[in-house]
């Protein structure tokens, strides 16, 4: 019995927002060869999010200025701090040439965690597996390419042999390294996003439901309402700076992966 | 394996604290999934019950080695 159908005298509780909260009804239903390819609330962020990135770089840099200002100069300022503090900083000049990919990354997967703490959207779209596992192969699949593109097949070798032990090491190494390099990096990358974001959405959530129930509940309770209020909004900014860090992060390991690619291990 | 690798001006490593922390995680949780993995199928195959154990603890130790391999001497 949900707490909605009880009148308000016999409401059982309090009871915490779960998983449900991350399950959206579809809005258009469509399947095409079995394949489920419907539209819910949150593929629907995610058309609003690649328009407005695409939007940003578009007015951005449409009529760029040698002294730029507004719009111009924000992006400038995002594409500086990718270029500067991940690209350089963890690829060298080499790694010039996946700016397009890490700004674009670092910008989508920022504006996807952003909704979670903007309202009335109040969901970040990297809470649903399908966005952060797809970039997270992107990812893979990226610095297998360089890999394969820079050291030839010898990047398997590279890889999963590393230098500098006895052969008969290599039976116990050589599993352990396939599994790191190519397993557990894009499901880390993946997971720690989402993770990341599932929590912070259930905190948001519970801390919000939690103000309303004590506010309303018209005792005593409602003081520690205030309380909850006043903690809900830190959150709010805990999660902005959450959004950012995330994006961030899963830039620069995209960027380390792509540099381990680029050169065999001393 | 020769250490033959492309030649060029080397690079300074992009070594920073947090990178090289989820590098060491990534390398244990590979471990024990590589060699658990193994052990498991073997005992599936063997109808055995403990060598999944036994895989966890090797691929923990073959992780640890190379953990300290490749960042034990700085």
């Amino acid at each position: 019995m949900t707490a909605a159908t009880l009148p308000l005298a016999q409401r059982e509780g309090f009871h915490a927002p779960g998983v449900e909260i991350f399950q959206w009804p579809d809005i258009v239903h469509i399947e095409v060869a079995g394949i489920d390819l419907s539209i819910n609330r949150v593929v629907l962020q995610m058309f609003v999010v690649v328009l407005l990135v695409w939007g940003l770089f578009y007015l951005g840099f449409r009529r760029p200025k040698l002294v730029p200002s507004g719009l111009q100069n924000v992006m400038e300022s995002i594409v500086d701090f990718i270029r500067n503090q991940i690209v350089l900083e963890v690829i060298g000049r080499d790694g010039l040439r996946f700016m397009p990919y890490l700004t674009t990354l670092f910008v989508f997967v920022f504006f996807g965690n952003l909704g979670g703490v903007i309202p009335p959207v109040f969901f970040p779209l990297n809470g649903r597996m399908a966005l952060p596992a797809v970039m997270a192969i992107c990812s893979l699949l990226l610095f297998i390419s360089v890999g394969i593109s820079t050291q030839g097949p010898a990047y398997f070798k590279n890889a999963l042999f590393p230098p500098g032990i006895p052969w008969p090491v290599y039976i116990l190494l050589t599993p352990i390294e396939f599994v790191s390099t190519f397993i557990v990096r894009p499901v880390t990358l993946a997971i720690r996003l989402l993770a990341n974001m599932i929590a912070g959405h259930l905190i948001l959530t519970v801390f919000f439901v939690a103000t309303g129930y004590l506010l309303t509940s018209l005792n005593i309770s409602s003081l520690f309402g205030i309380g909850a209020l006043v903690f809900s909004v830190a959150l709010i900014a805990f999660e902005l700076f959450v959004a950012g860090l995330q994006a961030y992060v899963f830039t620069i390991l995209s960027a380390v992966y792509i540099a381990g690619a680029l050169e065999p291990e001393h | 394996m020769s250490d033959s690798g492309p030649s060029g001006p080397p690079r300074e490593p992009s070594g920073r604290g947090s990178e090289m922390v989820w590098s060491i995680l990534g390398t244990l949780v590979a471990g024990v999934l590589a060699w658990g993995g193994i052990g498991w199928l073997l005992d599936r195959w063997l109808g055995t019950r403990y060598l999944v154990a036994v895989g966890i603890l090797v691929g923990m130790a073959g992780a640890f080695y190379l953990i300290i391999k490749r960042y034990g001497s700085g």
